[in-house]
């Protein structure tokens, strides 16, 4: 049990539907019950709205459930966010190290690794240029590089496996697997069940905000195209 | 885990001004010239047409817009940062706090920035430097916690509620008038003046005021009583903020 780093055991999660006094709120998680070990990389499935962003959210701290109990060992988790707290009028340079700041780097580390960010992003000279000058792809470049250098206990994953044109996809994409690869302890949220089934051991389903079933990929995944053949949604 | 905190707070301090500065055709320049553009319209009006200013007038008048400003900034820029930065707040876990005290801190420098030109700007006009200077940062150590406790407490409040932001506004305004700013308490009359010296912003300015047109050391007792008051403000708003804090990335877009 001691390699058990995070523990969700009936977990809810309540929004403010309204901005206004006495609006409703939602439920977007409901009840979600999941454990995570040292090394493990769970993937999340289920049909857009099912709360696996939301899930994400709580094992990186974020949000603090409204329901049930979160119990963590003491580990830093990390949700891989492109471009936090990127500034237009900054240059590409000032916004690593602040975006860096925000994903929970030191000053130092981050400054010690401004030549890998920019070698990786490719952007040459605009790297001293204010990024309101960039194209998206440009930002996005620059914004992958900065959050690939975070090195969490727990690396947390919303969908962002590539970014960019096709070249930097490869690259980012394969950045990203080597990552993962590496003994990691992560936990990806993917609609690319491929994905899913390639760097994952294990997977958890939810639907409605209530966890179906967790546990051996295959398993999971049979279990969860079954559902979807019965119910007619589309995969 | 408090290094990488101040780390965030000073880089995000020195993001701000770059970017402010990099807003505006004008950059710095506006840093001065907005605030002297408000000073030329009171003293236009107390100054010439009411004439109810007397002899000291403009530079009484251009310490406590200075002044002012620094806190009325700190108070909305500050109490509204939450509110503004709730997207970044949903996406990464960071103290709510460091939001307020960048904007803080911020337009502290700036402050510093625009209060070394008045200094020239006394010196020019017969009001040379004097040993009271010395006393000057104890005053603006209450400044600054005035200004952040009202901070502080706005700023946990408007993420629930944006709507007092409207309210906040006018509040500032009458405060302002009842503060003595654009105006010496010393012309209201007796005992309506003796009330509004109990407003501890009034005090500051007084102190202001008494330090560098007269050489007067501040009233140790008085800058005391602000400075407790303003604590408990800030203990009140940082409290305030760490209840609150589950709430923000919950709330309405």
């Amino acid at each position: 049990m001691s390699d058990v780093l995070i523990e969700l055991e009936n977990v809810g999660i309540a929004f403010d539907a309204q901005r206004r006094v006495g609006g409703a709120r939602f439920w977007a998680l409901d009840d979600v019950t999941v454990s995570l070990r040292r090394g493990e990389r769970l993937g999340v499935i289920g049909r857009n709205g099912a709360g696996k962003s939301t899930l994400l959210r709580v094992v990186a701290g974020i949000l603090q459930p409204d329901r049930g109990r979160v119990r963590r060992a003491p580990v830093s988790c990390q949700l891989l966010s492109l471009a936090l707290g990127f500034t237009p009028h900054l240059s590409g340079r000032d916004n690593a190290i602040l975006s860096g700041l925000m994903l929970g780097l030191r000053r130092r580390d981050i400054v010690a690794r401004l030549t890998a960010i920019k070698d990786f992003c490719e952007l040459g000279d605009f790297f001293e240029q204010p990024i309101a000058a960039y194209s998206s792809g440009m930002v996005m470049r620059l914004a992958f590089s900065v959050a690939i250098q975070v090195e969490p206990d727990v690396l947390l994953i919303d969908e962002v496996l590539a970014v960019g044109d096709a070249e930097f996809q490869e690259k980012s994409g394969t950045a990203l697997r080597e990552r993962m690869g590496e003994g990691h302890t992560v936990v990806l949220v993917s609609h690319d069940e491929q994905q899913i089934a390639t760097l994952c051991d294990r997977v958890l389903w939810i639907e409605h905000g209530k966890s179906v079933l967790e546990g051996d990929r295959d398993v999971v995944f049979e279990a969860y195209h079954r559902d979807l053949h019965l119910s007619g949604a589309p995969a | 885990m408090r290094q990488h905190l101040i780390e965030l707070v000073l880089f995000s301090t020195y993001a701000e001004l770059r970017a402010e500065r990099a807003r505006s055709y004008l950059g710095l320049i506006w840093w001065v010239l907005e605030p002297a553009m408000q000073m030329g319209a009171y003293w236009l009006l107390f100054g010439l047409i009411l004439k109810t200013g007397g002899p000291d007038y403009l530079p009484m008048l251009l310490i406590g817009l200075t002044v002012w400003q620094w806190m009325k900034s700190c108070v909305t820029h500050g109490g509204y940062a939450i509110w503004t930065n709730l997207p970044l707040i949903r996406q990464v876990q960071l103290p709510p706090l460091v939001f307020p005290l960048v904007q803080m801190f911020a337009d502290t420098i700036k402050f510093l920035y625009i209060f070394g030109l008045l200094l020239v700007i006394l010196w020019c006009i017969g009001y040379p430097p004097n040993t009271a200077y010395f006393a000057l940062p104890l005053v603006f150590v209450a400044v600054f916690l005035v200004a952040a406790g009202a901070g502080f407490v706005v700023s946990a409040v408007v993420p629930l509620l944006p709507d007092l932001r409207f309210v906040i506004e006018q509040v500032l305004t009458v405060v302002m008038f009842l503060s003595g700013v654009v105006f010496s308490l010393k012309s209201v009359p007796s005992p309506m003046r003796e009330v509004l010296e109990l407003n501890p912003i009034a005090v500051l300015m007084e102190a202001t005021r008494g330090i560098l047109l007269r050489g007067e050391w501040p009233n140790v007792v008085g800058l005391t009583k602000v400075s407790v008051i303003s604590i408990a403000a800030c203990m009140i708003g940082m409290t305030v903020v760490a209840r609150l804090a589950p709430r923000y990335p919950k709330l309405a877009t």
